[in-house]
C-alpha cells in the first residue's frame, strides 16, 4: 500500500510533505511531487501537513483522481528524477 | 529375643509400636545424610515413616553455634502414622549447641546419646553452658549415653591412613551404626550407598562403612546399652512400596506428566531454597524428553516456560513464594494468553526472604490473588509427600486441557519430608490429548483462524502452535475480542472476557469433598489444607481415642473449591482452619461460605504436632479441661 | 576458550535457518502483512521498519508459519500484530525469556524478538545480557529512538545527558548506555547497527541477522516525530550524512565521506579516530574484521550519544555454539543412550518394598 499524491498538488509543490517523509520517498518531479511507492512505508506523515489537501491513502483516493494511484507509480518507474537540491 | 553379645550378656529387646529419633548436630556434621540412611533403612525394613528434616538457611553457619544446628527428625511406626512426630524418644546430640538447641524437646525418660567429644570448654561456653551439662545434674531426668564418637570413630579407622580429620569426619556414620544396631535396621542399603556415593574415593567410602560398622559393633559389645529396639513392619495396604520426598515425587510427577501428555518437558527455573531439588532432579531425566533451563532470573524461568507452552511443550517453572512474586506478571500473561503453565510454589516462611530453609503455608492468599487484575487460575495443593506426584500430574492434566497456568503449592515440610510411597503403576495413569488446533475455524466461514473461540464445554481456546499452516495468529498481554482474538478495547467485550476467562476456571471440575466423621455424629469440623494433612487427622485420630467426635476434612484443590463444600460446611455447628498462616483459608471460607470459621494459626517454621492439634480441637469442643489432664497425665 | 561437551553439533558455519522448512512458493510483503490496521503515529519510523521487514522476510525461502515475532512493552512491540506470521505481543521487557523458550524448545522456527531501548535496555536489561551470553538462535531488533514513546514521552536509558523530558524538566542527568558496546560487553556473537530510513542498510544487516546461527542484535536508530523528532537528523540530512555515517563491511577498509571529502578510520593507540584520508598512507587504514572482538568495541566508541561518527553495519559476527542446539543435543545424548526410558522404572527407584496381600501395586 501507499499514499498517493494527487492534482490539488500541480503548480502548489508545497514541499512540506519532503520535509516531513522518513524514507525520503517524495521526490518534485516537473508540474507536481510525486510518491514513489515501493518506498514509501503508510506512516501517513505527509498527508496532515499538505495545505491543498492533495495527499491520500491508497483506499481513501477520491475517484475522480483514481488515476493519480498509476500517476504517482509511473513517475517513480520511469525516472530519471528531478529532485529538489 | 536376645542378641548374642560375645562376653557380655545379650541386651534384652523390646518392642515398640513407634519411635521418633532425632538426629541433632553441627550443620557440618552431616545430620541430614545421617538422617536421611536411617529413613532408608527404615523404609526398606517396612516402618511406616515420616521425616522431618530442620536445617539452618546459612550453608555453613560458625561450627559449634546454635545458629549452626542442623537435626533430622525421624518417626517410623508399627501403624500407619501421619506426621515426623511430636517429640524425640531419642536424641542424638553430636555437639553442646545440638544438646542446648534440642533438649527442651526430649521428654523426661529420653534417651540421649551424645558425643562427649566435643564438650570442651570452648564449645561448651560458645552456647553458654557454664558448667559442662554432662558432670552437673541437668540431665538427669533423662537416660543419658556418653560416647566418645569422634575418638572412636578415629580409633576403628587408625589403619586406614586418613589423617585425624578426615577420620572423625565419618563420625555420623558411626552414630548411625550404633542406631542401626539399637533399632535392628538392615545395614546393606547403607553400606551400598556409601561405596557409590564416594565411588570416586573407594578410601573414604571405606572408612565410613568402617566408622558405620563400628558404630554398630560399639553397641553390640559394649555395656553401656543394655536394650534394644524393635519395631515390627507396618502393615500397609499391600503393593510395591519406595520411599520419597515430596520434592523427588514433584519432579517425578512433572517427568510422568510429559508422558501422560505426550508433550515435551520444558522447566524454567530460578534456584531457589527449598524447591532446587525439583530442578535438580529433572535435569537428570533428559531420556524423557525434559529440557531444564536454568535462568537468570525468576521471571526469565516462567517466561521460557511460557515460550515453550505456546511452541507445544509443556511449560513448568518451579519456585518458592519470592519467586512467585516475581513471577506474577508473567503468570498474569498466561492467564491472558490462556496457555498451559504449571507454577510450582514450595512455600517457605515469608515475608520477603523470611526462613527460606523453615515450612509455611503462606502464600495462598498470593496464588489466588496475587496478579494484577482479576487474574484466577487453578490451584492444587498436595497433603503428603507422596501426594506431589499426583498433583503435579493432575495440574498438568487440567492446564492442558483448559489451556490454563496451574499452580501447585507444595511447602518446605513436604518438599523436604519423606514417607514411604506406594509406587503407581504408570500403565494406570490417565493419558491426555494436548489436542492441537490444525484446522481453521471461523464461524463466518471466512476461512480464518479465531485463536479465542472456546470450546463450548470447557470455555478452553484452541491451542495452535507455531509451524502449523493457515493457523497464523497473534496473542499478547492487551484484551482481545472475545472469539476473533485480535485487539479490543470495547468496554462490554472486556466484561465478558473477564467473566469468560473466571467462567473457565470456575467450571473445572474437582472431586466432591469427603469428610472423615466416623461416629457421623461430630458438630466440629476441622477443615485443612496442603502439608497440615497429617497433623490435623492424627490430632484428631488421638481425640477420638479419648472417645469424642470430631469430623476432618482436606481440601486439594483450593481453586475450584469442590461443588460440595459449601453444603458440608452448613452441616456442622463448628469449625475450625487450623493453618501455617495467619488465617488464610478461613478467609477465604468466611468469605465465600458466610461460615464462621475459626482459625488456629500458627507461622513457627515449623508443622503442627499432633499434640498441639489435639489440645485445639479439645479446646472447640469446650473440652479444654480434659486437654490439660491429658497433659498432665502425659508428662507424669 | 571453549570446553568440547562431546556434543553433536551443527559444524562450524551453521545458517540460522538451518533447521527451519524450506518453501518453493513464491512470497510477497503482502503474504506477510495481517489485517490489521497499522496505528502508529505518522511519520513513526516503526512504519520503515515494518515496510523493511514485511519485503525482506520473503526473500528468506522459509515457510511462513515458521517464523514467529515475539515482542515486549512500548511502541514498537506492536510489530507483531501487523505481520501475518505467528506472533506474542508479551510484557514489558520479557520478550527475550519468551523467544528463549521458544527456540529452545522448537529449532525449526525462525525467533525474533521486537524491542525498543526501553523494554530491553531498562526493565528487560538483564534478559537482553543474558539471551546475548547464551547465544540462543533467536534475532533481536532493538528500535532505538532514545525515548519512551508510549508512556508519552519520558528519557530512556539511550537518552543523552541533559535531556529535557516530562520526567526531566532541568535535563537528565542519567547517563545513557551505549547498546552496541553493552552487546558486545555481553559477549555477543552478532551486533549490527541500521538506520531505520536506509531501507539497503537495513536489509543487509537483517538478512546477516538471520543467517547467522546464535543471537543477534540489530540496533536500529529510528526516529519518533512526537516526543524525540529529529534525534536522527544528522544522519539523514544530505548535507551531514555523509561525513558522520561510518558504514563498515566485512575485509573492506572503513573509509567514507562524500567524493571530495573521504575519511578513514585509523589505530591511534588502543583507540580509533577519524582521520582526512588523504593524509594517511591506504596501509595505515583500519580494515574492518567481524570476527574482532576488540575492533568491534573500538568502533562502537568512535562516538558518543552526539552522533559525530556513525558506525553501521555489522561490528561482529562469529561463530559459537548456541546454548539451544547444545541444550537439545543434550537432550539427544540423553536419549540415545537411553532410548526407551520406563516411567515405571524411574517411580520404582532402587529401593523398594512389597508388602504382600490381594493387591500387587
Amino acid at each position: 500500500m501507499t499514499y498517493v499524491i494527487s492534482e490539488p498538488c500541480i503548480d502548489v509543490k508545497d514541499k512540506a510533505c519532503i520535509q516531513e517523509c522518513p524514507v525520503d520517498c517524495i521526490h518534485d518531479a516537473g508540474k507536481m511531487l510525486y510518491i514513489d511507492p515501493t518506498e514509501c512505508v503508510d506512516c501517513g506523515a505527509c498527508e496532515p501537513v499538505c495545505p491543498v489537501e492533495a495527499i491520500y491513502y491508497e483506499d481513501d483516493l477520491p475517484e475522480q483522481w483514481s488515476s493519480y494511484l498509476t500517476i504517482n507509480a509511473d513517475h517513480a518507474a520511469a525516472g530519471p528524477r528531478f529532485d529538489a537540491p | 529375643m536376645a542378641i548374642d553379645r560375645p562376653g557380655h550378656e545379650p541386651a534384652s529387646t523390646f518392642s515398640r509400636d513407634r519411635v521418633v529419633i532425632r538426629f541433632a548436630g553441627d550443620s557440618g556434621d552431616g545430620m541430614q545424610l545421617t538422617g536421611d540412611r536411617f529413613t532408608s533403612e527404615t523404609a526398606t525394613f517396612g516402618n511406616d515413616l515420616s521425616t522431618l528434616p530442620n536445617y539452618p538457611a546459612e550453608i555453613r553457619a560458625p561450627a559449634g553455634t546454635l545458629p549452626g544446628v542442623s537435626s533430622f527428625q525421624l518417626h517410623f511406626a508399627n501403624y500407619d502414622i501421619l506426621t515426623p512426630g511430636d517429640r524425640p524418644d531419642v536424641l542424638v546430640a553430636m555437639n553442646p549447641a545440638a544438646l542446648k538447641a534440642n533438649i527442651a524437646d526430649l521428654p523426661k525418660g529420653g534417651v540421649l546419646i551424645v558425643n562427649t567429644d566435643e564438650f570442651t570448654k570452648r564449645n561448651l561456653t560458645k552456647v553458654g553452658y557454664a558448667a559442662n551439662p554432662l558432670e552437673d545434674d541437668s540431665l538427669e531426668d533423662f537416660q543419658v549415653h556418653e560416647v566418645a564418637m569422634a575418638t572412636l570413630t578415629r580409633g576403628a579407622l587408625e589403619e586406614t591412613g586418613l589423617s585425624k580429620k578426615d577420620a572423625e569426619r565419618a563420625k555420623n556414620m558411626f552414630a548411625l551404626g550404633l542406631l542401626s544396631w539399637m533399632y535392628h535396621r538392615p545395614h546393606e542399603g547403607t553400606e551400598r550407598f556409601l561405596r557409590e556415593k564416594f565411588a570416586k574415593k573407594p578410601d573414604i567410602a571405606e572408612a565410613n562403612i568402617l566408622a558405620f560398622r563400628a558404630g554398630h559393633a560399639y553397641g553390640e559389645t559394649t555395656e553401656a546399652f543394655a536394650v534394644t529396639y524393635e519395631v515390627a513392619p507396618a502393615k500397609l495396604a499391600p503393593g510395591t512400596y519406595r520411599q520419597i520426598t515430596g520434592n523427588t515425587a514433584m519432579a517425578y510427577g512433572i517427568v510422568a506428566a510429559g508422558q501422560t501428555t505426550g508433550l515435551p518437558v520444558f522447566l524454567g527455573s530460578y534456584p531457589i531454597t527449598p524447591a532446587s531439588d525439583i530442578l535438580h532432579e529433572l535435569s537428570k531425566h533428559k531420556a524423557f524428553g525434559v529440557t531444564t533451563f536454568q535462568a537468570e532470573d525468576e521471571i526469565a524461568g516462567v517466561g521460557a516456560a511460557l515460550g515453550a507452552s505456546f511452541g507445544g511443550a509443556l511449560g513448568v517453572t518451579t519456585t518458592s513464594g519470592p519467586g512467585v512474586a516475581l513471577k506474577a506478571e508473567t503468570v498474569g500473561l498466561a492467564v491472558a494468553l490462556e496457555l498451559p503453565l504449571l507454577v510450582i510454589d514450595v512455600q517457605r516462611g515469608g515475608p520477603s526472604t523470611g526462613l527460606p530453609t523453615k515450612t509455611e503455608q503462606a502464600d495462598l492468599l498470593q496464588a489466588m490473588f496475587g496478579r494484577n487484575g482479576e487474574a484466577p487460575l487453578p490451584i492444587i495443593a498436595p497433603q503428603s509427600p507422596g501426594d506431589c506426584f499426583h498433583a503435579a500430574i493432575e495440574a498438568a492434566a487440567i492446564s492442558v486441557k483448559y489451556r490454563t497456568p496451574v499452580m501447585i503449592l507444595s511447602d518446605g515440610a513436604l518438599a523436604n519430608g519423606s514417607e514411604p510411597w506406594k509406587v503407581p503403576d504408570a500403565s494406570t495413569l490417565e493419558q491426555v490429548d494436548p489436542g492441537f488446533a490444525t484446522e481453521v475455524n471461523a464461524p463466518d466461514g471466512s476461512g480464518e483462524f479465531w485463536p479465542y473461540l472456546r470450546d463450548p464445554e470447557t470455555l478452553a481456546r484452541p491451542w495452535a502452535i507455531p509451524g502449523t499452516p493457515g493457523l497464523e495468529h497473534r496473542i499478547g498481554g492487551l484484551e482481545k475480542a472475545d472469539g476473533r482474538g485480535s485487539i479490543s478495547y470495547d468496554p462490554d467485550n472486556h466484561d465478558r472476557m473477564m467473566r469468560l476467562r473466571a467462567a473457565k476456571i470456575d467450571g473445572i471440575p474437582v472431586p466432591d469433598i469427603a469428610v472423615d466423621d466416623p461416629s457421623g455424629e461430630a458438630t466440629l469440623l476441622v477443615v485443612g489444607w496442603g502439608s497440615t494433612y497429617g497433623p490435623i487427622v492424627a490430632g484428631a485420630r488421638r481425640v477420638r481415642g479419648l472417645g469424642h467426635n470430631v469430623a476432618t476434612l482436606h481440601l486439594r484443590h483450593l481453586n475450584p473449591l469442590p461443588a460440595n463444600l459449601g453444603d458440608v460446611l452448613g452441616r456442622y455447628s463448628r469449625v475450625l482452619v487450623p493453618e501455617m498462616n495467619l488465617g488464610q483459608l478461613a478467609l477465604l471460607l468466611r468469605g465465600r461460605f458466610l461460615v464462621d470459621a475459626q482459625s488456629y494459626t500458627k507461622v513457627s517454621g515449623l508443622p503442627f504436632k499432633a499434640e498441639e492439634l489435639q489440645d485445639v480441637i479439645l479446646d472447640h469442643l469446650d473440652l479444654g479441661a480434659l486437654a490439660d489432664s491429658v497433659r498432665l497425665e502425659a508428662s507424669a | 576458550m571453549s570446553t568440547d561437551l562431546g556434543l553433536p553439533s551443527l559444524g562450524a558455519g551453521a545458517g540460522g535457518l538451518d533447521l527451519v522448512p524450506t518453501t518453493d512458493a513464491k512470497q510477497t510483503a503482502k503474504d506477510y502483512t495481517s489485517d490489521q490496521e497499522v496505528r502508529w503515529c505518522p511519520g513513526c519510523g516503526d512504519y520503515a521498519v515494518l515496510a523493511a521487514v514485511r519485503q525482506f522476510l520473503p526473500t528468506l525461502g522459509i515457510k511462513r508459519e515458521n517464523t514467529v515475532f515475539i515482542s515486549g512493552i512500548g511502541c514498537s512491540s506492536r510489530f507483531p500484530y501487523y505481520l501475518n506470521t505467528y506472533g506474542m505481543h508479551s510484557i514489558h521487557g520479557r520478550a527475550p525469556t519468551i523467544a528463549t523458550g521458544l527456540a529452545t524448545s522448537r529449532p525449526d522456527l525462525s525467533v525474533w524478538v521486537v524491542t525498543g531501548d526501553g523494554d530491553a535496555l531498562s526493565i528487560g536489561g538483564n534478559h537482553l545480557i543474558h539471551a546475548l551470553r547464551r547465544n540462543v538462535n533467536l534475532k533481536i531488533l532493538l528500535f532505538n529512538n532514545r525515548i519512551y514513546g508510549l508512556t508519552k514521552g519520558q528519557y530512556s536509558p539511550t537518552s543523552e545527558v541533559g535531556k529535557v523530558t516530562k520526567s526531566t524538566p532541568m535535563g537528565s542527568v542519567d547517563h545513557p548506555f551505549n547498546p552496541v558496546s553493552l552487546a558486545l560487553g555481553a559477549e555477543a556473537t552478532f551486533v549490527g547497527r541500521a538506520l531505520d530510513s536506509d531501507r539497503k542498510g537495513l536489509t543487509e544487516v537483517l538478512g546477516a541477522a538471520a543467517a547467522h546461527r546464535g543471537t543477534a542484535l540489530v540496533e536500529i536508530f529510528q526516529d519518533c516525530p512526537i516526543f524525540n523528532d529529529g534525534s536522527f537528523d544528522l544522519l539523514r540530512k544530505p548535507e551531514t550524512k555523509d561525513q558522520r555515517l561510518v558504514p563498515v563491511r566485512d575485509d573492506e577498509p572503513i573509509v567514507f565521506g562524500p567524493e571530495n571529502e573521504r575519511y578513514a578510520v585509523v589505530q591511534d593507540g588502543l583507540r580509533l579516530k577519524v582521520v582526512s584520508a588523504d593524509s594517511v598512507a591506504p596501509e595505515q587504514i583500519v580494515t574492518h574484521d567481524a570476527s574482532n572482538h576488540e575492533l568491534a568495541f573500538a568502533l562502537s566508541r568512535l562516538s558518543d550519544q552526539d552522533l559525530t561518527h556513525t558506525v553501521t553495519g555489522i561490528f561482529r559476527n562469529v561463530d559459537r555454539t548456541t546454548y539451544d542446539d547444545a541444550a537439545r543435543a543434550q537432550v539427544q545424548q540423553a536419549k540415545d543412550r537411553n532410548p526407551t526410558p520406563d516411567l515405571q522404572a524411574l517411580l520404582d527407584g532402587r529401593d523398594t518394598w512389597t508388602i504382600t496381600g490381594q493387591e500387587t501395586r
